[in-house]
């Protein structure tokens, strides 16, 4: 019984949201699944990178410094060389991800955003802009 | 009920012979054999170096993106937890020589902050490194230009006791799986030779 008054409130509350929310809650939801799939083995699940390995995402300065645009190039295409974070420079690099199309890349950087940066959603077609921009 | 009051012991993996010793059947299990490569310091560690140890043996290279971050993760624990316990060792061989020189090993075990003797990152002879990897421990380990870094391998973590003889094959990307190898780990310190 409280799981159903708890569930009926759960359809209230989410029949309640604009369409702009629940389209950001499908973004984040979609996000962290492509995050464990495609990021989660170096950066770990919680975002806190593995010592001096792999960079933290969560906590750092990264989400001030780094653009999205440059971020859904990094993303789509890795990083070679020397990259600093919070400070730090991590000198190994990072694989592209050419499977990850402009869906999958937005509700990444949307799900990151919302973890660890502003809580604001990245659009399929700010995502699709994007990713024409990169070399 | 008395099945489950036993202490528990672990299986010797691997093929098996038998031979006459003094007019008695002997069972002589699967070993693994000599080898020699050279570990992030530039030092030569053989099987020497593992006598009356028990270790855990991985295959991994530094540039790979897929499950390797996860099973050093996990070996992370087990150097953790066994820091001050001379008898464990860990021995994680690469299988990217050509890129995995002693010195790309150097920086990724000082990254990690682990150091040798108690971790040692292997590299030398691709083919010997294969070999040992299918002939001797039993997992995958070869080049596949088709896969995500040019290598298909096992995640497999293999624990050896202290004569050098494989006891247990653990999925290293799964922390429950670990948690099983490390109880077994525990066994194999208090078996008596």
């Amino acid at each position: 019984m409280k799981y159903i008054l708890i569930f009926s409130l759960f359809v209230m509350l989410a029949s309640c949201q604009s369409k702009e929310e629940i389209l950001y809650q499908q973004y984040v939801v979609e996000g962290r699944t492509l995050y464990e799939q495609n990021c989660a083995n170096c950066h770990q699940s919680n975002g806190q990178g593995l010592r001096d390995l792999y960079p933290a995402l969560a906590k750092t300065d990264l989400w001030k410094r780094v653009t999205t645009q440059q971020m859904v190039c990094l993303i789509k295409q890795g990083q070679r060389g020397e990259i600093k974070v919070n400070g730090k420079a991590y000198a190994g690099y990072m694989p592209a991800n050419p499977k990850l199309e402009a869906i999958d890349i937005a509700e990444l950087v949307t799900f990151m955003q919302d973890s660890w940066g502003n809580k604001k959603i990245y659009t399929f077609d700010e995502a699709k802009a994007a990713l024409k921009n990169c070399r | 009920m008395i099945a489950c009051q036993e202490k528990k012991s672990l299986p010797f993996l691997g093929p098996k012979e038998t031979k006459m010793v003094n007019g008695k059947v002997d069972t002589v299990y699967h070993q693994i054999p000599a080898f020699r490569f050279l570990n992030q310091d530039s030092v030569w560690v053989s099987e020497k170096d593992l006598e009356g140890k028990v270790y855990v043996a991985d295959f991994f290279f530094t540039s790979c993106p897929t499950i390797c971050p996860k099973m050093k993760t996990q070996l992370l624990r087990i150097y953790e937890r066994y820091l001050n316990n001379g008898e464990v060792r860990i021995v994680s061989h690469s299988i990217d020589p050509t890129f995995d020189t002693p010195s790309v090993l150097h920086s990724y075990a000082e990254r990690l902050q682990v150091k040798a003797p108690k971790w040692n990152m292997l590299t030398g002879d691709k083919a010997k490194i294969y070999q040992l990897g299918e002939k001797s421990y039993m997992v995958t380990a070869q080049e596949d230009k088709n896969e995500a870094g040019g290598f298909v391998h096992s995640g497999a973590f293999i624990l050896v006791d202290k004569q050098r003889h494989v006891r247990g094959i653990y999925d290293g990307t799964k922390e429950d799986e670990v948690n099983h190898l490390i109880e077994d780990l525990e066994i194999l310190l208090n078996e008596k030779p």
